[in-house]
């Protein structure tokens, strides 16, 4: 089996796995990072939600072959200790239910606040409209992303 | 000397005294008065969750609970979950909405038992009144004596007789947690930072991974089967036909070292399938439905056919469970709603004692009444029996979606009677549906009417069950058959008053008692609502209540004609006491977009008998863009504790198409609104 090497959450890891292994069982198998969810495994319900080099990206559709050389960030890496702006505000206004998709939901909040500090509801919506959350927290996913902002100027 | 007992009596005053039977305490040293409640020699409190939490929060409700009694903040309770074992903590199923019903009382108790032991310890000890003594942040305090901590009192605490004490209840105007907004989800730190552990992130060590090839059409059973690729991928291990154990359908199980390698082992299989219903199309089974409504009675008024399609449950976290069977003994770790059911469904399949089996009950990722059902565990435990090791079943998105045990199909048609001024004098409601499959007394027609019937209007009427041959596999879906019966009540209901000119709030105050739960609920969402003002151009409203689990609720929904979108939803809700209110608007709020999901668009269908449905694609649950602000309203009657997870769905689904037709001119015909169903 070929051997890829991984740069995740600032760490060198060496896996061998097929070529066609997606990198979400990489990170979840392999690296044992079971932050970013299985939920679909298609690209479309947004629960594996990582960074690849920053911008949100979906491991579930991506090869571990691709990501060589990229730095990927899980959501165990967002943040040291659960500090992020985005996981606060997630904290604050208590967004959770089940809280299965919110690790992708709070990676993708993340992405668009690093490109977007000041998004208005219609960007927020555009950003997360593809996390889809089951148990129905969007009214709160929009006032902590919001609040997310409202953190991160304070903190500028 | 002053008894214990008769110092201790001096501090119930004021304040509700309840001597419970305590039992044993531990012999550890810690403080255990019940199963449900420890404090350990350091202080620590840990409090049992006895059902699994599926994101209704019953562990934050938990851990409020005790806290709550033990003078303590919420986050000194660390909660644990309990194993399935019904006859230490009696039902665990997560059901019926009765979590917070049935456990508040045993909980406070088992908590305010402990607060009173130590206390009495520290009293002992200072030789001064039990009544002077208080509990405070984790101490017992007395004004000369000062503050002791709990570690400090546990042993003394531990070995007083409990019969001896009896236990006051923190009154409702004293709590400091207890019915606060500002309390938040007890796993909320872990679920942030990616820690929390669901069923899928459960992989004992060794553990392998099956996946199962699955019927391609209902009720299919494997023919022939063509491995030889599979076997030789990579990593797979083995390839056996599952037998459909109880209610699942079984198929072809392909056992590999990785998940990837499972899935590459079961897409390379060829199997062949016969038997079978290939042909079956749900706009057929709508038609079956609908040919067998009784033979119209006498042309008396207004009416209307409401047809509703197929719903999936499509938890986030996809059905899967983990199972390490040895010869004498088993344990599951499992994103269930019935850890104690299960365990016994396990000695039964395993023929072991109950002793033998542990069932850890993960958190689950979703639930709405899909994992009622042990099937995913029972093939687990297949798998792990036949692999000699642990082995994780994982249900793909797809097998989830086109394997469920779905929302029964219905069709109602509803006639009323009327007086001069349209408003209903007598109702009638024929029903035709389906039984649900996997609990088998909901093939009664009693039964299907205890769970769906609830119209709490003061219109005398006849309801009328048919209950038709399920043609795949029915199950619990949040709310039950009130989900469809409340649905096509309420906007029955909305329709007479459209027809008569009435305004809809007065129509519906009109046909409740005053004073009830009801009208009261009723009252607050329309002032919130601004219902008598005119709605703005281009918007429509609708308005739906509904009483079920011990609980009222009244629901305004604001609709837009030209985008079809839900603006508003305006929900005031009655559970009698409110224990954790963010809690109670999330559940409310989740029912909300349940029920945007399913008047918009989301169904299951079926062609050439499969399920056409296979992700979030194309089953078309709400996202964030869809999203009503929701303003919820919670009204505290100090009544008996209701339910809530499922209140809210009827009454929301029914006044979202009500909103929906008044903004657009549309009548609503059934579910979702303005499409076809099936
Ligand atoms: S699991 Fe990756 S998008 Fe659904
Ligand atoms: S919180 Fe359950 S899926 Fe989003």
């Amino acid at each position: 089996m070929p051997r890829y090497r991984l740069l995740v959450n600032g760490r060198r890891h060496d896996v061998e796995t097929e070529e066609d292994t997606s990198l979400l069982w990489v990170l979840r198998e392999s690296l044992g990072l079971t932050g970013p969810k299985y939920g679909c495994g298609v690209g479309v319900c947004g629960a594996c939600t990582s960074h690849v080099d920053g911008e949100a990206h979906r491991p579930c559709v991506v090869t571990a072959a691709e990501s060589e050389g990229r730095h990927v960030t899980t959501i165990e890496g967002l943040s040291p200790r659960g500090q992020h702006a985005v996981q606060r505000a997630w904290r604050e206004l208590d967004v959770a239910q089940c809280g299965y998709c919110q690790p992708g939901q709070i990676m993708a909040a993340a992405a668009l606040l690093a490109r977007e500090p000041d998004p208005d509801d219609d960007a927020i919506a555009a950003a997360l409209r593809d996390n889809v959350c089951r148990c129905g927290t969007y009214p709160r996913i929009l006032a902590a992303v919001r609040h997310a902002a409202g953190l991160l100027r304070e903190a500028r | 000397m002053i008894s214990r007992r008769t110092f201790l009596h001096g501090a119930g005053a004021g304040a509700l005294v309840i001597a419970i039977p305590v039992p044993a305490l531990a012999a550890t040293g810690e403080l255990a008065p019940t199963v449900l409640v420890r404090v350990d020699r350091h202080g620590r409190i840990t409090a049992t969750a006895p059902r699994p939490d599926i994101g209704q929060g019953v562990r934050t409700v938990v851990a409020l609970l005790v806290a709550e009694e033990l003078a303590v903040g919420a986050d000194d309770v660390r909660v644990e979950q309990a194993p399935g074992d019904t006859d230490r903590f009696g039902s665990q199923a997560v059901a019926n909405s009765t979590s917070t019903r049935q456990l508040h009382e045993p909980l406070r108790r088992a908590a305010a038992a402990a607060r009173c032991l130590l206390v009495t310890a520290a009293a002992l000890r200072w030789r001064v009144p039990a009544g002077e003594c208080t509990a405070v942040d984790g101490e017992v305090c007395h004004p000369r004596r000062g503050r002791l901590p709990y570690r400090a009192l546990v042993a003394d605490a531990a070995a007083i007789d409990p019969a001896d004490v009896p236990v006051t209840l923190t009154p409702p105007h004293q709590w400091r947690l207890l019915g606060r907004t500002t309390s938040g989800r007890v796993d909320t730190a872990d679920i942030v930072a990616g820690r929390a552990r669901y069923g899928l992130d459960t992989r004992p060590p060794g553990a392998l991974v099956a996946v199962v090839a699955r019927p391609p059409w209902l009720g299919a059973k494997p023919d022939t089967v063509d491995d030889r690729a599979t076997r030789a991928l990579p990593g797979v291990l083995d390839v056996f036909p599952l037998t459909s154990p109880g209610e699942g359908q079984g198929g072809i199980a392909v056992l590999a070292r990785t998940t990837h390698q499972a899935l590459r082992g079961r897409d390379a299989l060829r199997v062949t399938w016969r038997a079978g219903t290939p042909a079956a199309d749900s706009r057929q089974w709508l038609a079956d439905l609908e040919a067998a409504l009784p033979a119209q009675g006498r042309p008396s008024g207004p009416q209307r056919t409401y047809r509703l399609p197929l719903l999936a449950h499509a938890p986030m976290e996809p059905m899967n469970a983990t199972a390490d069977v040895r010869p004498n003994a088993a344990i599951v770790w499992a994103p269930t709603q019935d850890p104690g059911s299960l365990r016994t469904a396990l000695a039964q399949q395993l023929a072991l004692p109950p002793a033998s089996i542990r069932v850890e009950a993960t958190l689950a990722g979703g639930a709405f009444g899909r994992r009622i059902e042990p099937d995913a565990v029972l093939e687990a435990v297949a798998c792990s029996t036949r692999a000699g090791a642990p082995v994780s079943v994982l249900w793909t998105r797809d097998d989830d979606t086109r394997h469920d045990s779905y929302r029964p199909m219905s069709v109602h048609r509803l006639t009323a009677v009327t007086d001069d001024s349209g408003l209903p004098v007598r109702r009638s409601h024929e029903v035709v549906t389906w039984p649900l499959t996997v609990v088998p007394p909901f093939a009664d027609p009693a039964v299907i009417r205890a769970s769906g019937d609830h119209f709490p209007y003061s219109v005398p009427g006849d309801v009328t069950i048919t209950v038709q041959p399920a043609p795949l596999r029915t199950g619990f879906w949040r709310a039950v058959y009130a989900g469809q019966f409340g649905y096509a009540e309420e906007c029955f209901l909305s329709e007479l008053g459209t027809r008569a000119g009435l305004d809809q709030v007065q129509l519906r105050r009109r046909l409740l008692p005053a004073d009830s739960r009801l009208r009261r609920v009723l009252d607050h969402a329309a002032a919130r609502a601004h219902w008598s003002r005119h709605p703005a151009p281009g918007t429509g409203r609708g308005v739906a209540c509904h009483l079920d689990y011990g609980s009222a609720i009244a629901v305004v929904a604001v609709a837009d004609a030209a985008s079809r979108r839900v603006l508003r939803v305006h929900v005031a809700v009655d559970v009698g006491v409110a224990l954790h209110p963010s809690g109670v608007r999330a559940q409310v709020e989740g029912c909300v977009l349940d029920a945007v999901s399913t008047v918009l668009g989301a169904q299951v269908t079926v062609r050439s008998g499969s399920v056409v449905e296979s992700s979030f694609s194309d089953y078309t649950w709400a996202r964030i863009d869809q999203t009503p602000d929701i303003d919820v309203t919670v009204v505290s009657s100090g009544a008996d504790i209701g339910g809530l997870g499922e209140l809210a769905y009827p009454p929301a689904a029914a006044a979202i198409a009500s909103a929906l037709a008044a903004a657009t001119g549309t009548d609503v015909t059934g579910m979702p609104f303005g499409s076809d169903v099936g």
